[in-house]
């Protein structure tokens, strides 16, 4: 018996004891091939999967070092059932090849004629592919490269792609580490020069690193790394703007260079930002702006909160598979549970850090998750016990209890900058009334939207109340206390959105403060819970409070 | 022969033959009266295929060598002629094995005599008449044969001639067993005038041959044993001396290894294979575990045909997330070690013969599940080497293409622990953790003991893949504890001629103490997280398992084990007796990190909703909006026989049921009104005893016959018809013969007889006859026919009233009197 850090679950979970002296060395040498899945306090827990071990191999790990790794780290006797199992879904890996025929173009071609012969049967893969050029050979339609991976990796034959990636039109971008225009000289952080090497070596994948972690820099360093023209794809326009922004501070581009694609503007330079929106929009059934993605020859195409990639982009993604693909997010958890299809059609995951660990080095900045339960009035409890089903969670969520909670702890933290963020417009408005704060929702225009946030940048506006639009990729540094008194359901990817609002490394290093306000006894709660999972997972652990510690000794009248 | 045989056994010495017999045991069971009949015993057929199947492969190539050595006149060989042999080989043996396997042989009886004349045990003829594959010679089988053998120039011509498939044909047998069959008619000459439209040698167009045996026979090449006519097909052999000829250039015996075959793989490390066989083992039992809380669960029932059905298999296969070849060795050999038995199915007794068995764990299965992770091991271990089943066949089809299944008397197979023995004292011989393949395994087998092991490599495949679930094996090769566990089945065998048992019992076995030092040891402590997961970092000692199992959700298995506590089991915790205080206090004592806020806020937020609605069940209640009326009632002594509960300030419940306390409450003086479920007063009268309705008995209608409806006219002449019919039918009865009427008497057989006669005469003359019979019911009847015919016992005559035909059994006809 080792007595090592590690322990092998016959459900092919291996468990990671922190406090392990030799825990570090052993995430080192599991990474490559076990996927992370949860980050608590103590003890990690990553998984096996036949994905995670194709990934390896693809990566250049073989199943010897994979079952080294685990036997050497392991605590206990790791069973034998289980190390076949390993080397025999390794094996599977690269039966087949994606190459590139200098006659036929694009082939699969088998290095074990049994698995073609197999495959080529299938139904999955009717019209995938072309004729049979020889007995190891199959053409494949360049087009269907993506879709024929796919379906490979379902059929549990994943083939190697060794057809390379096109080099797309060629511009040159470089890093302004030195800082152009003024702006201060900065490096790179390390995760960030990780995420970047790993995701040029693999050609394409998903970076996952947590909100406030500097996703936009290791887009832009893979843009500098790739020197080529580039489509970035995002989730609004705010956020578009923000990425301008970065680009032309941290990069040699300039404003010129950089096209943006809205519902606004419609232009199309050598690196051009669209959104998600736009690209999705119909006229009459069709899809009105895909010429986007055949209008410049790409050379990288960068998905920025890759978690929320709509469906239909899914499918244009799929005839992309010869441009290289970068996804970024901060969680990637997908609540429709198509964590598997962007893997396979974007890229597997390169890299992905724990945010405490990021927290610890200091890029993060260090949050308190507290969630304060407030105690519904008798007249509320009965109006919810009555209520109807569906408009349960909307009532204990928007019970007026919760206004002088909010209230009671922005007064907590005065002088910071705070965000109050709920997912009911009528509930924003109120405490808009109550804390007398602007609001900003979907109906805000993006010139006020800008207007707000730059006052809000600047210090002048102290409280912002701002609803689902709020979610994601607004860029609020000073931002470091939120209270949350809505969302949506039992959305984990939310939660961490919404804390990552106030992740941004404070300038003075202090501490971030995440409330979430919840009505006790009622589903509010069970969704609370929900939430919290992701957040928990990666170790931030929520202290409960009761609101009337919050609101201090005398109890506040309500109406 | 036997003389001799017996001659030599007397010439020796006592240590000798006493060595023999160690050798050779089963020849003193029972022990022989005198040493002829030792002799004829040893020559026996089964005792010398016994020792046959000991040898390994070089030796019997020895024994064949000196069988084809024999002289044919004086049938001895000598040692210098069996070396000869050997050193004609293609690659020599080395002469000193050559010499030390005829020692061995000789220690076995299978030679004896001298050196210069070697004897060849009688009875080998018997059981592998051909030895080294080849046939017999030439001379005892065809004298045109013989000739042509005994030319050895013409011989080699006449190969050398032979058509390519001809030539095929002879290299197949030549490599052994020497004698093939044939289709029907091969043999047989084409149809005159056939033989010039014959197609050309398929192998490689040569000339034409007709059949390519045909050829051979013809040409002496081949000789027919038996000829197959009759769409029988037949036998041809190929002399010995055509096969060595065949042999020329391989040498007689073909390679002749003296030593077994190496194993490729180097050694592995011995840790690494204890490591990963006790992580196997762990697996096991925990799998074993889960099949039988499974089978607790949800049991299986037994089929008629004996065994479980493949759906119930596949149920818990699924379950497990296993295989089925995995589910089905964990039951096959949990059933073997004790740990699951049949019972009748509860609940009704099934209609039909024999109620429903259904298979579940025994009470064996407790004990197991408190033995250590080692002893519970042994157990299921020690089971699968000794049974008598072979799980690999489950799934297969039997000789009748039916289906087996787990659990069925169609998996038994005797041999099946043996076969486990030598597959793993293959491995048990080698150096410790050496891993060969399966293939290797198969070679070795076949090395050691050829006659055992061919025909059996896929149930020793079988043997190997079993060895590796339950981890016996790891990484391929025989772990420590595996093999203390092998030597100790292996004397277990010896030990069980021992009937006394003195070997101690209850102490565990150096298996399991060796099992014990590689397998984790049990924690009892676990670790707590924000996320509200419990990580019990090993395995889990019993008391806590049983704790986790009421407070937590079990999420993962394996070394450790990762619970995670929800609201619901919370509930489930309170709901066996916990308070939150005491889960409070569990999660502290057992935890080794501090226990965090969310868990405290979780148990104590079920806690405080935990019996806030209250069920329970009682026979009556009483309420009022008069809180004084129900204070009074509740204090009222009168009542005290009611037992009244006060529930809430306006209801007070009795258990017993409501027309009593309706009764009790009357006669204290109050005036209570009993409400139905919905909440509305049921008023009451007395009712009278009545009773149930009944219909009247008398018609509805009174019918007047004078009103009666006149009945239409074919419905009467129908009537007529038929009442006329009936007369003729009683008129003809009253004149049958009176003979015939009164049978009732002596003489019946005689009666009969006249009776056949009467009617036989009848057939001839047409005429009518009245026949008496006896009917099935007994009764006897007359009736006046005209006969048709008789035979098989029966007589066919006509009614000619009725105009039908009738069938009387002879047997019943009573007498026959001719109609005047």
């Amino acid at each position: 018996m080792s007595g090592g850090p590690l322990i092998v679950q016959s459900d092919k979970t291996l468990l990671l004891e922190i406090e392990h002296p030799d825990s570090q060395a052993c995430r080192l040498a599991i990474a490559p091939f076990a996927e992370l899945e949860r980050s608590p306090e103590h003890v990690h827990t990553y998984r096996l999967t036949p994905l995670g071990l194709w990934n390896a191999r693809a990566a250049g790990h073989d199943a010897e070092g994979v079952v080294n790794a685990l036997i050497t780290y392991s605590r206990y006797p790791v069973p034998h059932a289980l190390l076949v199992d390993v080397a025999e879904t390794m094996d599977r890996y690269g039966r087949l090849q994606l190459i590139n025929d200098p006659a036929h173009g694009l082939v699969l071609r088998a290095v074990d004629r049994v698995v073609l012969i197999e495959v080529a049967k299938s139904k999955k893969l009717a019209g995938m592919l072309g004729t049979k050029l020889d007995d190891d050979t199959i053409a494949v339609h360049p087009s269907e490269r993506g879709r024929l991976k796919q379906a490979l990796l379902k059929l549990g034959w994943p083939a190697e792609d060794l057809a390379g990636y096109v080099n797309g039109e060629a511009h040159p971008i470089e890093l302004a580490e030195a800082g152009g225009d003024g702006g201060k000289p900065w490096t790179l952080r390390s995760y960030q020069r990780e995420a970047v090497e790993a995701f040029w070596a693999g050609g394409s994948g998903v970076v996952v690193l947590p909100c406030g972690a500097g996703k936009t820099l290791v887009g832009a360093a893979a843009m500098a790394e790739a020197k080529a023209t580039t489509l970035i794809l995002v989730t609004n326009t705010v956020a578009g703007r923000q990425w301008k922004r970065e680009l032309v501070a941290r990069t040699s581009l300039t404003e010129a260079e950089i096209g943006e694609y809205s519902g606004e503007r419609k232009e199309i330079r050598p690196v051009t930002i669209a959104t998600y929106q736009v690209l999705t929009s119909r006229r009459g059934g069709a899809f009105t702006h895909l010429d986007l993605f055949g209008a410049r020859d790409w050379g990288l195409v960068v998905y920025d909160e890759v978690h929320l990639l709509p469906a239909p982009i899914f499918r244009f993604t799929a005839d992309l598979q010869a441009r290289r693909r970068l996804g970024l997010t901060a969680t990637l958890v997908r609540e429709d549970g198509r964590e598997g299809d962007v893997f396979s059609l974007i890229g597997p995951k390169r890299y992905d850090a724990p945010w405490k660990d990021i927290e610890q080095q200091g890029w993060i900045a260090p949050a308190r998750c507290t969630e304060v339960r407030v105690t519904l009035t008798e007249a509320e409890r009965m109006a919810y016990a009555t209520a109807e089903a569906e408009e349960r969670y909307r009532m204990a969520a928007t019970t007026r209890t919760k206004l002088p909670v909010v209230k009671a702890l922005l007064d907590r933290h005065p002088g910071e900058q705070t965000l109050v963020i709920g997912g009911y417009i009528d509930q924003l408005h109120q405490l808009g009334e109550y804390l007398d704060a602007p609001i900003v929702q979907g109906s805000t225009t993006n010139r006020e939207r800008e207007r707000l946030f730059d006052a809000f940048r600047s210090g002048e506006l102290r409280t912002l109340v701002i609803s689902k639009v709020g979610n994601f990729s607004i860029d609020l540094p000073e931002a470091a206390v939120a209270v949350q008194v809505s969302g949506t359901f039992g959305s984990r990817q939310e939660e961490a959105q919404r804390l990552g609002r106030v992740l941004r490394p404070k300038a003075d290093g202090r501490q971030a403060h995440f409330y979430t306000v919840v009505s006790r006894d009622t589903i509010d709660t069970e969704y609370a819970a929900h939430r919290q999972r992701f957040l928990a997972e990666q170790g931030y652990a929520y202290t409960i409070v009761d609101a009337d510690d919050v609101l201090g000794p005398s109890l506040p009248s309500v109406d | 022969m036997t003389n001799s045989l017996a001659d030599h056994l007397r010439a020796l010495p006592d240590q000798a033959l006493a060595a023999l017999l160690q050798q050779r045991p089963d020849l003193v069971v029972p022990v022989p009266t005198d040493l002829a009949a030792l002799a004829i015993r040893a020559q026996s057929r089964v005792s010398v295929a016994r020792v046959l199947d000991s040898l390994d492969r070089f030796t019997l190539q020895v024994l064949d060598a000196a069988r084809l050595t024999r002289d044919a006149a004086a049938d001895t060989t000598s040692l210098d002629v069996i070396l000869a042999m050997a050193a004609a080989n293609a690659r020599p043996p080395d002469p000193a094995a050559v010499r030390e396997a005829v020692r061995l042989l000789r220690s076995r009886l299978l030679l004896y005599g001298p050196d210069e004349h070697l004897h060849v045990i009688g009875g080998i003829d018997e059981i592998s008449p051909y030895p080294a594959g080849l046939g017999r010679p030439a001379a005892e089988l065809d004298s045109r044969a013989a000739a042509l053998c005994a030319d050895p120039a013409k011989l080699r011509r006449t190969l050398l001639s032979a058509p390519p498939s001809a030539r095929a044909i002879l290299d197949r047998l030549a490599a052994g067993p020497p004698v093939g069959s044939v289709p029907p008619g091969a043999l047989q000459a084409p149809p005159l005038g056939a033989e010039d439209v014959l197609p050309p040698d398929p192998t490689n167009g040569g000339p034409p041959t007709g059949s390519p045996v045909r050829w051979l026979v013809d040409h002496r090449l081949l000789v027919s044993v038996t000829t197959g006519g009759g769409g029988r097909p037949g036998t041809v052999e190929l002399p010995r001396e055509v096969g060595l000829l065949l042999r020329r250039d391989t040498g007689t015996l073909g390679p002749m290894p003296t030593d077994p075959p190496q194993v490729a793989a180097p050694p592995r490390e011995p840790k690494a294979v204890d490591s990963a066989g006790a992580g196997q083992t762990m697996e096991v039992v925990r799998q074993a575990e889960a099949l039988l809380e499974q089978l607790a669960a949800e049991p299986a029932s037994v089929l008629r045909s004996g065994g479980l059905g493949v759906r119930d298999l596949r149920r818990l296969a699924r379950a497990l997330g296993l295989d089925e070849p995995t589910a089905a060795l964990l039951l096959e050999t949990a059933h073997a070690a004790g740990l699951t038995g049949e019972l009748e199915a509860p609940g009704i007794a099934a209609p039909r013969a024999g109620a429903e068995q259904q298979v579940l764990p025994s009470a064996g299965y407790e004990a197991w599940r408190a033995g250590s992770l080692a002893q519970r091991w042994e157990q299921l271990a020690r089971a699968w080497l000794t049974m008598t089943r072979q799980p690999g066949l489950v799934g297969k089809r039997d000789d009748r293409d039916r289906p087996i299944t787990v659990l069925s008397p169609e998996a038994e197979r005797a041999g099946a622990p043996i076969g486990r023995q030598t597959a793993l004292g293959v491995l048990a011989d080698l150096e410790p953790a050496t891993a060969p393949t399966p293939d290797e395994v198969l070679e070795l087998l076949d090395w050691r003991a050829p006659r055992r092991s061919r025909g059996r490599e896929a149930a020793h495949r079988e043997v190997l893949t079993e060895a590796a679930t339950l981890g016996v094996t790891g990484l391929g090769a025989l772990t420590s504890y595996g093999r203390l566990l092998l030597a100790a089945t292996a004397g277990e065998q010896r030990d069980a001629d021992d009937p006394l048992g003195l070997h101690a019992d209850g102490e565990p076995s150096t298996a399991v103490r060796a099992l014990d030092g590689l397998l984790p040891a049990p924690v009892d402590h676990f670790l707590v997280q924000a996320d509200l997961t419990v990580v019990v970092p090993g395995p889990a000692d019993p008391p806590l398992a049983a704790e986790l199992d009421v407070v937590a959700e079990h999420e993962s298995a394996g070394g450790a084990s990762v619970h995670r506590v929800t609201p619901a089991s919370v509930r489930r915790a309170l709901d066996a007796g916990y308070s939150a205080d005491d889960l409070h206090g569990l999660f502290a004592r057992r935890s080794r990190t501090p226990v965090p806020q969310g868990l405290t806020y979780l148990v104590d937020d079920v806690a405080r909703r935990h019996g806030g609605l209250r069920v329970g069940a009682t026979g009556a209640y009483l309420r009022s909006d008069d809180e004084a009326l129900l204070g009074e009632v509740l204090a009222d002594r009168r009542l005290e026989v009611l037992a009244l509960r006060r529930l809430a300030p306006t209801v007070l419940v009795t258990p017993g049921p409501v027309n009593r306390m309706l009764a009790t409450l009357r006669e204290a003086g109050y005036a209570p009104v009993p409400e139905d479920t919905t909440g509305a007063a049921v008023l009451t009268r007395p009712r009278t005893r009545r009773a149930p309705a009944r219909s009247p008995g008398t018609a509805a209608r009174i019918v007047d016959p004078a009103t009666a409806p006149r009945l239409p006219m074919p419905r009467l002449l129908g009537m007529v018809e038929q009442i006329r019919r009936g007369d003729a039918a009683t008129r003809a009865a009253q004149r049958a013969p009176a003979s015939l009427r009164g049978q009732e008497g002596a003489g019946t057989a005689h009666r009969h007889t006249d009776a056949l006669a009467v009617l036989q005469q009848a057939v001839r003359d047409k005429a009518l006859v009245w026949v008496g019979y006896v009917d099935a019911h007994g009764a006897t009847a007359s009736r006046l026919v005209r006969p048709v015919s008789i035979g098989a016992g029966y007589l066919r005559a006509e009614d000619e009233r009725t105009e039908m035909l009738h069938t009387f059994a002879l047997h019943r006809v009573a007498a026959a009197v001719l109609a005047d």
